[in-house]
C-alpha cells in the first residue's frame, strides 16, 4: 500500500514539475534560448505570494494573478530589450547571459529577503484527504489540479488564438512567419513573458508545498530542464508527461535508495536521456509534426 | 605576435617581483587571480579551441581538490606528490565522460556537463567516510611563517598558471591545435578531411580536465578546508566562462587577461559594495555578453571605438 502512496506523491509532484517545465520548454522551443534564470523567476513568484500573505493576509491561491502579471511584464521587457539584442549570438552567449540574470536575481532576493528558508502556511495547511491508508494533503491536490489546468489552458491558447498560432509559426520557420506579417521580436517577447508568468505562478504554488530560499533557483531550473528534455521541446503534452515521469522517478528513488541521492539520480537520468535520445521521450522536433 | 610575447614576459617578470613589494592582502587577491586564470586557460582548450561549451568544467577543479584533500589527510601524501595525481584523475574522468558526452552538441553538451558536475558533487557529498561529506575536509596546515606560506602559494599557483598557459600555447601551435580549430569551425568537414574528431575532442577535454584538476589540488591545500559546495561552485563556472568571453576564446592569452580584469574588478566591487556584490557581478556578465560578445581582443583589434560596440550590437540583434 505504501508504494501506492509513493506513486501518488510522485504524480502530485509531477503536476508542479509540468507547470515549471512547460514555460521553459516553450521558450527553448520557440526562441532557442535555454533560460537558466527560469528557477529564479519562479522564486520571485514565491516571494510575491509570501509578501502578500504575510503583510496583507491574502490567501496564497488568490495571489496567483499577482505573481503572474508582474512577472509576465518582467519577462516581456527582459526578452524585448535584453535577450533580443543577443539572440543571434553563439548559443553559449545566451547561456552565460541568462546565467548572469540568474546570479543577479538570486543575489537580489538574498539581499532583500535574506537567505533564510521561508514558508507560506495558511490555516488549512495541515488538512488532508484520507482514503484508507492513503493520505493526500488538500493543498497538494489543489496545486496539482491548478498546474494541470493551467498547462491545458496554455495548450488551448497555443492552438486556438492568433497569438498562439503565431508563436507556433515563428518556431517553425521564422522567415516565413515574417512574410505573413508576424513580428518575431514581439512573438519572442510574448513567449518569454508567458513562460515567466507561468514560472511565477509555479513559484507561488511551490511556496505552499515546501519551504524555499533563493538558493533553490538552480534546482528548479534543472527540473524544468529535465522536464523539457523528457517531454520534447515546446510541447505542452510532453511537459505534462515529462513532469509526471520526473515526479514519480524522484519520489520512487528517494523511497528506495534514499533522500540523499535524489538529485544525483535525477541528474543521472537527465544525462542518460541526453545521450540516448536528445530529442526527448516523445521524440519529435518542436511543433514540426504540426506542419504536416 | 612578437610584441605580445615580449609584453607577456615583462608582465610575468613583474608578477615574480611583486611579492616583495605588496601586502599579504594583495598576495591573496593575486593568488586567487592566478587560480582563475589557470582554470579559464585550461578550460579554454575545450571551450575556445574546440568549441564545446563545457559549462561544468569546474567539476575537475572539485575532483582535483578532493584528490589532494583525501590523499593528504588519509594517506599522508606530500602536497607536491598529489598534484600529478590530480591531473591524472582529471584526465581519466574527462576521457570516460567524453566518450558519451562529446557526441552532444551546443546546449545539450553544456547542460550535460552541468549535470555531471552536480552529480559528482552529490556523490562526493554522500561518500562521507572518505570525503567527510557535507562536514568537509580539513587538510594539514603547512608549516612555517604566514608570510612564507603566502609566498609559497603565490609562486606555486603562478607556476601552475604558467604551466597551463604553456600547454595551451603548445596545443595552439601544434597540428593537434589546428585539428581542434577545424572541429570548431566545421566538425563534419574536419571529419571528412581525415581528422578522428571523437578522439581529438576527447583528448582536448582530457587535457583540459587535467589542467583544471591541478588548480583544484593547489586550491585545496591553500584553503586548508574544502567541502562539496565550495569546490563544486557553479558561480566559478560562470566566472570562468565570463573570463573566457571577456578575453576571447580563440586566443591563448585571452582567458588569462579576462581573468585578471574580471577578478580585480570583482575584488574592487567586493571590497566597496559587500551587500550587492553578487548583483553587480551578474550585471557585469550581462554587459560583457551584450556589448563585447566576441571578447576584448577581437572587438578592439586596432584600437578602441564605440562604433565597434554598435556593430556588435547590430550583428546579434533579432
Amino acid at each position: 500500500m505504501i508504494i501506492l502512496q509513493v506513486l501518488l506523491n510522485g504524480i502530485l509532484l509531477g503536476g508542479f514539475y509540468a507547470l515549471i517545465g512547460v514555460g521553459f520548454s516553450l521558450v527553448w522551443g520557440v526562441t532557442n534560448i535555454i533560460n537558466l534564470a527560469h528557477g529564479a523567476i519562479a522564486l520571485l513568484g514565491a516571494y510575491i505570494t509570501l509578501f502578500l500573505f504575510q503583510y496583507y493576509g491574502v490567501d496564497p491561491f488568490l495571489s496567483l494573478p499577482f505573481s503572474f502579471i508582474p512577472l509576465f511584464i518582467f519577462g516581456y521587457i527582459l526578452q524585448r530589450y535584453l535577450l533580443n539584442l543577443v539572440v543571434k549570438a553563439q548559443i553559449f552567449m545566451l547561456l552565460i547571459l541568462t546565467f548572469g540574470i540568474e546570479i543577479f536575481l538570486v543575489n537580489f532576493m538574498t539581499t532583500f529577503f535574506s537567505a533564510d528558508f521561508r514558508s507560506v502556511t495558511p490555516d488549512y495547511a495541515g488538512e488532508s484527504l484520507i482514503i484508507g491508508d492513503i493520505v493526500i494533503p488538500y493543498i497538494r491536490l489543489a496545486v496539482f489540479a491548478i498546474c494541470i489546468l493551467i498547462t491545458l489552458l496554455l495548450s488551448l491558447f497555443l492552438n486556438k488564438t492568433w497569438t498562439g498560432k503565431a508563436i507556433k509559426a515563428t518556431s517553425l520557420d521564422i522567415d516565413a512567419a515574417m512574410m505573413v506579417g508576424i513580428n518575431p521580436a514581439k512573438i519572442f517577447a510574448i513567449t518569454f513573458a508567458i513562460a515567466s508568468g507561468l514560472a511565477g505562478v509555479a513559484g507561488s504554488l511551490f511556496s505552499l508545498t515546501q519551504a524555499f530560499s533563493p538558493s533553490m533557483a538552480g534546482s528548479l531550473t534543472l527540473r524544468a530542464f529535465i522536464v523539457s528534455i523528457l517531454g520534447g521541446l515546446g510541447r505542452v503534452e510532453g511537459a505534462l508527461l515529462g513532469g509526471i515521469i520526473l515526479g514519480i522517478v524522484e519520489t520512487l528513488s528517494s523511497y528506495i535508495i534514499g533522500e540523499s541521492y535524489k538529485n544525483a539520480i535525477t541528474l543521472a537520468i537527465m544525462v542518460l536521456v541526453l545521450v540516448i535520445k536528445p530529442t526527448g521521450i516523445l521524440g519529435k522536433k518542436y511543433f514540426a509534426e504540426v506542419k504536416h | 605576435m612578437k610584441k605580445s610575447v615580449i609584453l607577456f614576459f615583462i608582465f610575468i617578470a613583474i608578477l615574480v617581483i611583486l611579492p616583495f613589494l605588496v601586502s599579504g592582502y594583495w598576495l591573496r587577491v593575486l593568488t586567487q587571480t592566478f587560480m582563475f586564470a589557470a582554470i579559464a586557460t585550461g578550460s579554454n582548450i575545450i571551450i575556445g579551441f574546440t568549441g564545446y561549451p563545457a559549462f561544468g568544467n569546474i567539476a575537475f577543479f572539485g575532483i582535483g581538490a578532493y584528490v589532494t584533500g583525501v590523499l593528504m589527510t588519509k594517506y599522508n601524501f606530500s602536497f607536491l606528490l598529489t598534484l600529478p595525481l590530480c591531473a591524472l584523475s582529471g584526465f581519466l574522468i574527462a576521457t570516460l565522460l567524453g566518450l558519451p558526452l562529446l557526441r552532444l552538441k551546443g546546449h545539450y553538451f553544456a547542460i550535460a556537463t552541468i549535470g555531471v558536475m552536480e552529480a559528482i558533487k552529490e556523490i562526493v557529498d554522500n561518500m562521507t567516510e572518505i570525503t567527510g561529506g557535507g562536514m568537509g575536509l580539513t587538510l594539514p596546515i603547512m608549516e612555517g611563517e604566514p608570510a612564507y606560506i603566502y609566498k609559497f602559494f603565490y609562486y606555486a599557483i603562478l607556476l601552475i598558471m604558467l604551466l597551463t598557459i604553456a600547454v595551451a600555447f603548445l596545443i595552439f601551435r601544434s597540428k593537434f591545435g589546428y585539428a581542434l580549430r577545424a572541429i570548431r569551425i566545421d566538425e563534419d568537414a574536419a571529419s571528412v578531411m581525415g581528422i578522428n574528431t571523437s578522439l581529438f575532442k576527447t583528448i582536448s577535454w582530457a587535457i583540459s580536465g587535467a589542467l583544471v584538476g591541478i588548480a583544484g589540488g593547489a586550491y585545496a591545500y591553500w584553503l586548508t578546508y574544502i567541502d562539496p559546495s565550495t569546490v563544486f561552485e557553479t558561480s566559478y563556472s560562470v566566472k570562468m566562462f565570463a573570463m573566457i568571453l571577456l578575453g576571447g576564446g580563440t586566443t591563448v592569452l585571452g582567458p588569462m587577461i579576462g581573468a585578471f580584469i574580471l577578478e580585480l574588478v570583482s575584488e574592487f566591487v567586493w571590497s566597496k559594495f559587500i551587500e550587492i556584490h553578487g548583483m553587480i557581478l551578474g550585471m557585469l556578465i550581462i554587459l560583457i555578453v551584450i556589448f563585447i560578445p566576441k571578447g576584448l581582443f577581437e572587438t578592439f583589434k586596432g584600437g578602441f571605438s564605440f562604433r565597434k560596440i554598435i556593430i556588435n550590437l547590430r550583428e546579434n540583434k533579432l
